[in-house]
Order: C-alpha cells, then sequence, then structure tokens
C-alpha cells in the first residue's frame, strides 16, 4: 500500500483539480489519496494495443 | 394472525382468497412504523394517506374480481433516490433536501402497475455512497438485529424495514454491493439483477455503468414475486435489455438434482488477506457457515467444483475506480462551487475521483472487458456460482470509518463489474448477527439463481429466525408486560 502523499504535492492536485478545500477536508483527501493509488496500480498494467475497452459505443434507437 | 407476518406470497394468497384485506395490511405495516421506526430510521417519509387510499382502491378492484396478481395490495417501500413524482426525494442529501420529482421512476411505475402500494421512501446513504453520516439531515439506519450496529449501506433503509417487518419488500440499488450488503447484515435476501434487466431511468444514477436496481425481500419466493415485475425492457433507459422475462416463480420448484454449482472459494479463503491485508480474513464462523452451506448444497443433489479467477482486488478496485471516476464526474460541479453541500464521507469518498485521470478510466474499462471475458469463460461449464457475501457479521455503526469502502475487501463489487446477477441469502449467525452468501449467475440468468436460492432457503432454517424487534406487536406487548 502507498505511503500518504505529502502535502505540498496534494496541495498541487487539489490545485490541478480546481477544488477549494478546508483543512480539514483537504487532510481528509490527503488520507484517502493512497486508496486512489492503489486502484490504479491495480488497474495499469502493458496490455496489447487491440485490448478495447468496455464501455464502446452503440448506436442508440432513434 | 398479525398480517405484517406473513411474506408476500402469503399475504397475495390470503388477499386473492378474500381473507386479507390490503387496508388492514397496509395499516398493521403502518402501526409497526409508528411503533418501531423511532428506534431503527429506516423511512425518511411515510405515505400514510396515500398508501390507505391505495389499499382501499385495492380492496374495491379485487373484490370486483380484478385482482392483478400477487403484488396487488401488498405494501412496499422506495429507497429515497427512486425519484416519486409530487413526493419528496431527496438522495440521502441536503443538495436536493426539498425536491419534488415530476417523474417516476420506472421501476416504481412497474410495481405499481402490479398493485403494489408505496407506504414511504427510506433512508439512504447520501447519494447512495456517503453514509453512514450522523451530520446529515435523516438520522443513519439501525440493524434490527442490534440497534448499535450497522446494517450496512447504501441501501440501509430498505434492508432494516423488510427484516423489521416494516413493509413487506423494499427496492434498493447497488453500485459496489448497496443491496446485497444490508441483505446480509440484516438476514434478509436481496438480489441484484443483470445490468440492463431492471430499468434506472428515474433513480438518482452514482455510477451509470456499475448501477444497479433490484428488490430486497424476506424470501426468494418474494423476490421472484418482485423480479415478474420489475424485468422489462425499457427504451428510455440506454443500458435496458431488450430480453425476455422468464417465469421466475415457476423456477423456483425445480431442484438442484443434476445442478452443477462453481464456489469462487479462493475470493474469501486467500485474496481478501492478500490483497487487503490481515484484518480482512473471514471469521471462523463464517468460514464454518460457508463451508456448512457448501454440503447443504450437495446433499441436495449439486455438484460442486472450484472456480478459479483473477484475484479479488483486481475485480473490487477496477470497480471502485469505475465508479470514482463517474460519480466524481455527476457532482464534480458542486464539489467546485458548492463543497459545503455534501455531508463529510460523500465528500472524502467520491472527492477522490477528482485526481484521476482519463488514461486510468480508459485503463480501468480496459481491465473491465477483460475481467468480464474471464468471468464470462469460468461460468460457461456451470449453472450458478456461489461467493462469499461480508465475511462476518455487522460491525458496530459507530466503528464504521470514511474509508473502510476502499481499505476492505468487497465480495460483492466482482459482480457489478462483470453484471452478473448476484442474490444474497442468509448461512448462518455470529454472535446473533446475521451471514450470507452470494449465487452468481450468467447474465440473464436470475431464474437459476433464484432456483438455487430456494432450494438452498427451503432445506435450512435461517429464513425463519427473525429479529426480536420484528415479533408482531401484541407479542412485544405481551413480553414487556
Amino acid at each position: 500500500m502507498a505511503e500518504t502523499i505529502a502535502p505540498e504535492r496534494f496541495a498541487l492536485l487539489v490545485e490541478q483539480a480546481g477544488l477549494k478545500l478546508d483543512r480539514e477536508r483537504f487532510e481528509e483527501l490527503r488520507q484517502g489519496y493512497r486508496f486512489v493509488e492503489r486502484m490504479r496500480q491495480t488497474v495499469r498494467r502493458p496490455r496489447d494495443p487491440a485490448a478495447e475497452p468496455a464501455h464502446i459505443f452503440v448506436h442508440p434507437r432513434a | 394472525m398479525d398480517p405484517s407476518q406473513l411474506t408476500i406470497a402469503e399475504a397475495a394468497r390470503a388477499i386473492a382468497e378474500q381473507n386479507l384485506s390490503p387496508v388492514a395490511l397496509v395499516e398493521s405495516y403502518l402501526e409497526r412504523i409508528d411503533a418501531l421506526d423511532g428506534e431503527l430510521h429506516s423511512f425518511v417519509l411515510v405515505l400514510r394517506e396515500q398508501a390507505l387510499a391505495a389499499a382501499r382502491a385495492a380492496e374495491r378492484e379485487i373484490a370486483a374480481g380484478r385482482r392483478q396478481g400477487p403484488l396487488h395490495g401488498i405494501p412496499i417501500a422506495l429507497k429515497d433516490i427512486y425519484k416519486t413524482r409530487g413526493v419528496r426525494t431527496t438522495a440521502g442529501s441536503r443538495r436536493y433536501a426539498t425536491h419534488i420529482p415530476e417523474e417516476d421512476a420506472e421501476s416504481w411505475v412497474r410495481l405499481r402497475s402490479a398493485g403494489a402500494i408505496l407506504i414511504g421512501k427510506n433512508e439512504t446513504h447520501e447519494f447512495a455512497i456517503g453514509g453512514p453520516d450522523f451530520g446529515l439531515p435523516f438520522p443513519p439506519a439501525r440493524n434490527p438485529w442490534n440497534t448499535a450496529h450497522y446494517p450496512a449501506g447504501s441501501s440501509s433503509g430498505s434492508a432494516v424495514a423488510v427484516a423489521a417487518g416494516l413493509c413487506a419488500a423494499a427496492m434498493g440499488s447497488d453500485t459496489g454491493g448497496s443491496i446485497r450488503g444490508p441483505a446480509a447484515y440484516c438476514g434478509i435476501v436481496g438480489l441484484k439483477p443483470t445490468y440492463g434487466r431492471v430499468s434506472r431511468r428515474g433513480v438518482f444514477p452514482l455510477s451509470y455503468t456499475l448501477d444497479h436496481c433490484g428488490p430486497l425481500t424476506r424470501t426468494v419466493e418474494d423476490c421472484a414475486i418482485m423480479m415478474q415485475a420489475l424485468a422489462a425492457y425499457d427504451p428510455l433507459d440506454p443500458a435496458s435489455a431488450d430480453a425476455p422475462a422468464p417465469d421466475y416463480r415457476r423456477a423456483l420448484g425445480a431442484g438442484l438434482d443434476g445442478a452443477t454449482i462453481g464456489v469462487i472459494r479462493h475470493f474469501h479463503e486467500r485474496d481478501a488477506v492478500a490483497g487487503f491485508g490481515p484484518d480482512n480474513a473471514p471469521s471462523a464462523a463464517y468460514a464454518e457457515a460457508f463451508a456448512e452451506a457448501c454440503h447443504t448444497l450437495e446433499s441436495l443433489g449439486a455438484r460442486l467444483v472450484d472456480l478459479k479467477l483473477s484475484p479479488l482486488i483486481d475485480y473490487a478496485d477496477t470497480n471502485r475506480l469505475i465508479m470514482l471516476a463517474e460519480a466524481y464526474a455527476l457532482h464534480e460541479r458542486d464539489f467546485r462551487e458548492r463543497p459545503e453541500v455534501f455531508g463529510r464521507h460523500m465528500f472524502a469518498r467520491i472527492g477522490l475521483g477528482a485526481f484521476l485521470s482519463a488514461a486510468d478510466y480508459v485503463e480501468a474499462t480496459r481491465r473491465r472487458r477483460e475481467l468480464c471475458r474471464e468471468f464470462a469463460r469460468a461460468l460457461e461449464p456451470v449453472d450458478v456460482a456461489i461467493s462469499a457475501n461480508a465475511t462476518g457479521p455487522a460491525p458496530r455503526i459507530d466503528a464504521v470509518t470514511t474509508y473502510g469502502v476502499y481499505e476492505r475487501a468487497s465480495y460483492t463489487a466482482p459482480y457489478n463489474l462483470t453484471g452478473a446477477p448476484a442474490l444474497s441469502v442468509p448461512i448462518g449467525f455470529e454472535n446473533d448477527l446475521p451471514l450470507a452468501f452470494q449465487i452468481v449467475g450468467r447474465p440473464f440468468g436470475e431464474a437459476a439463481v433464484l432456483r438455487v436460492g430456494n432450494a438452498f432457503e427451503q432445506a435450512t432454517e435461517f429464513r425463519r429466525r427473525r429479529p426480536e424487534i420484528a415479533a408482531s406487536l401484541p407479542a412485544r406487548r405481551a413480553a414487556t408486560d
């Protein structure tokens, strides 16, 4: 499991996301960010370029 | 006879024979809600006058020989994310605290057309993810087996109301386990149908590609009765499947002779601890109950074979990443412009979606396709599979943490990801709190899942044990006098 992200680094991510957080919510999200890193690590792996996503486009009915 | 003690099937028979009036049935549930829900908090709105008026109308129709079927005159409830025309629908959030929809959820339209009566709206986690949150306008529902304990969520009020005998059945929604988790902790039956089997139209979305609507009931037979009304093509729900619905109730009697059942045991026996840490080991009582459930299925004539899938964390985290991305996209504007409108859990759990990239989301959907293919192949040689549900009893409600939903193993998420039908059925008790497993099918295999669930239920006594609070009111009063 990843370690908790440093406050300075997380502040950049928060700014990029366009969020304005009070101290309490900033800290709570910072503590939870390690789960995003775990999920990312779980799903990202080398794949054949032909491996299509699950959500392909389907023509809607008229 | 206390009508609130009857299952839907039993009440329907009594109503058909005109031995039970829908008015008496509604009145018995209303009396129970008045007496008990102050402690359970399973309803956020009780539709007393409307329910009684609908019951009187049902009584007239049935007396005139126009009975519509087994749901005619049966009081049910809806999770408060199901839109109800002219009736407040809050999604458990301050954001919609006074919201009065102009349309009904399609699944409620179908139940009403089958004669069901809406008795009220059930407490839900905020937007079906943020709970139990003591800072929201409605207090979290409590487990009827022990009110100090958590009923699970997010269809918490729906499960509690059914388990405590405050309505005959209720509708929930399930994006990662929100029907089956509460069904397990409350000791009732909960079905997440196949993706596309039941319309999602008119239900507040959490995650478009993972959301499912389904029933919570006291028995598998009642679940089949509800599904008969719910399973239909809805051309206005883009995910709805144009597939015929079989006779679910007829499938129940088929027994298990010659059935082959896959057992996905590595999820709880190995993967939970390997992927999520030692706190996720199944309790000894759960392991024993699961093993005993396997023996019961074998004794009924089924052949059990082990199935091997990718590790549980692959299914659970792929589901969670997709859910996070889709849910955050839905609420992004409010997260940026008025974050104070959200409760603490909703904000913390979905706010993490702000930090995902487009590539993360696409990679998760590619992993999803791989896992769906693997799952379909694994289920080819079997009729259904069984899999753990929560692997221990309900925790205390004050022990539930904000990020427990991501920290802990989820045994339910794999079937949201694959869109497969999954039924939670009770398999035992630990410390007087219920335990459950899941019966999982191929897409559109609800009939097979219900058949196995019914055979198991009929062969065991778990459905007969109900929480003390579910006892009839006269019996409760006599016990306290």
